[in-house]
């Protein structure tokens, strides 16, 4: 196996089109791809580490928008104060991840591009409609993130294409995360939800609820919020509700029922704090 | 051990416990295994090998990282601190004189990992809460000692007794 660390996005493309012909795999943090290695997966010819892409690991700020490197780390994330105050959803996804050893390894690009139906960044970047920045041999193109994953593992990089940072619009919406696991930290999700909002009084102006593991790919739950918020906020009947959205499956950490009533009490939950 | 095809070598520069060390070594090859093998840097454990239990936790540029998931070629130009290099020869720091004063060691297999991320939290916040120190310690598994007195060891290093 070749390992290579081109510095700049040129570098890369032009020694990706001298690869074509072999395998070739790009590396970010490792945290998902080395363990694949370690469980009996076949190493490629060439390894492309994309960490020495200085242009891919800011945060930067304007005033409208907070635009998210592909290298950032998790930690990178957790600790960034316009994401904080503003992206609240994003932020405790971030807390609620792994251990530190992993957050200061794992980048918030490794975690879209593994489209995991799990990611635990990824309901926040739903509800937030985050757009991402791909870039190729042939130039830069975005998308919305719910058209970037396909399905689990899937995603609608091309050949030789990278992620190349996250786009959020600054709306100064509310937000908040919910994860449940087997236990409280180090574990997969068995459901997480994230929430983006706005109130005027005792309505939403802006709902958007984006749920992981109850579907192939994250869901956001565009049904249920679009009922809720016509009859006038009754919340009795989630259950049938986001049933169109959401179509769960039975696997060794949860059954298909259990995901559904515990998505069903994280939205109840929520909209009784917010009901209050 | 990684799966592979087709060896490569590459010649690795890496700043280890304060040394410059220079090797070549092959690609596939993982930086635990390169420590543990070819440095015989033994402090650094393998329990899991898939980033789960910490016992081969490093600091990798200021930072607690598993060296089980990372190729040792991605640290090429980096810095890396082990437990053998957190305090002199025969040296302990204060924490790690804690954790003796504590009794939180059993078997030992978790705790060079414990150590190190002991010592990256109180290196960013002196007097953590308990709260706080679970929280770091997350990421590191110990099937000894029920971990309240690896807890106590952190809160109260540099204490007295
Ligand atoms: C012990 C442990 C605990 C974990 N806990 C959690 C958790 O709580 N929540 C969670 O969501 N995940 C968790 N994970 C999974 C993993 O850490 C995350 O998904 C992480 O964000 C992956 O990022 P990475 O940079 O390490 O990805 P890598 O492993 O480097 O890459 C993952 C995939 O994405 C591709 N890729 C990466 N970056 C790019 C890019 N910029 N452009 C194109 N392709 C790219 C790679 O080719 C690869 O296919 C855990 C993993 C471990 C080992
Ligand atoms: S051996 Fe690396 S985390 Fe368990
Ligand atoms: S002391 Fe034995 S695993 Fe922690």
């Amino acid at each position: 196996m070749k390992y290579y660390q081109p510095t700049s996005l040129t570098e890369l493309f032009e020694l990706h089109s001298t690869l074509s012909a072999q395998s070739s795999v790009f590396l970010a943090g490792g945290t998902d791809l080395i363990p694949r290695y370690e469980r009996g997966l076949v190493m490629p010819d060439h390894l492309i580490d994309l960490k020495k892409l200085s242009a891919l690991n800011q945060i930067q700020d304007s005033e409208s928008h907070v635009t998210i490197g592909a290298l950032a780390t998790i930690q990178d994330i957790q600790e960034h104060e316009i994401l904080a105050t503003e992206f609240l959803a994003l932020h405790k996804a971030s807390y609620d991840f792994a251990g530190a050893q992993i957050r200061h390894r794992g980048t918030i690009g490794g975690n879209i591009c593994n489209a995991s139906p799990a990611g635990d960044l990824l309901p926040a970047l739903y509800a937030f409609e985050a757009i991402l920045t791909l870039s190729g041999p042939a130039g830069e193109r975005q998308l919305a993130i719910k058209d970037f994953i396909l399905g689990p593992g899937k995603t609608a990089l091309r050949e030789a294409e990278i992620l190349k940072s996250i786009v959020l619009n600054r709306d100064q919406y509310l937000s908040d995360f919910q994860k449940v696991g087997l236990r409280q930290s180090m574990a997969i999700s068995v459901v997480n939800v994230a929430f983006v909002f706005s109130r005027a009084g005792e309505t939403f102006n802006h709902l958007k609820i984006a749920a992981g593991a109850v579907a192939p790919t994250i869901v956001t739950l565009d049904k249920f919020t679009q009922a809720f918020v016509q009859n006038g906020g009754n919340a009795t009947a989630i259950k049938d509700l986001i049933q169109e959205d959401i179509s769960p499956i039975d696997d060794i950490r949860a059954t298909a029922s259990y995901r559904k009533r515990v998505l069903t009490n994280l939205i109840g939950a929520f909209l009784a704090g917010q009901t209050r | 051990m990684l799966h592979h095809t087709s060896p490569h070598a590459f010649q690795l520069s890496v700043t280890v416990n304060g040394k410059l060390v220079e090797r070549k070594i092959l690609t596939h090859l993982r930086l635990l295994d390169f420590l543990r093998n070819d440095l015989r840097l033994t402090g650094s454990k393998e329990v899991c090998g898939e980033g789960e239990c910490g016992a081969c936790t490093v600091i990798l540029n200021g930072r607690t990282v598993n060296a089980c998931l990372i190729l040792a070629v991605e640290v090429n130009g980096g810095n890396i601190v082990t437990i053998e290099g957190l305090a002199g020869t025969n040296e302990l720091t204060e924490l790690q004189r804690s954790f003796e004063d504590h009794h939180a060691v059993q078997c030992g297999y978790c705790i060079p990992g414990m150590v190190l991320t002991g010592e990256k939290l109180l290196e960013r916040n002196a007097h953590p809460s308990r709260d706080e120190i679970k929280y770091e310690l997350s990421g590191n598994i110990c099937r000894c000692t029920g971990y309240h007195k690896i807890i106590d060891a952190i809160e109260l290093a540099g204490g007295d007794l």
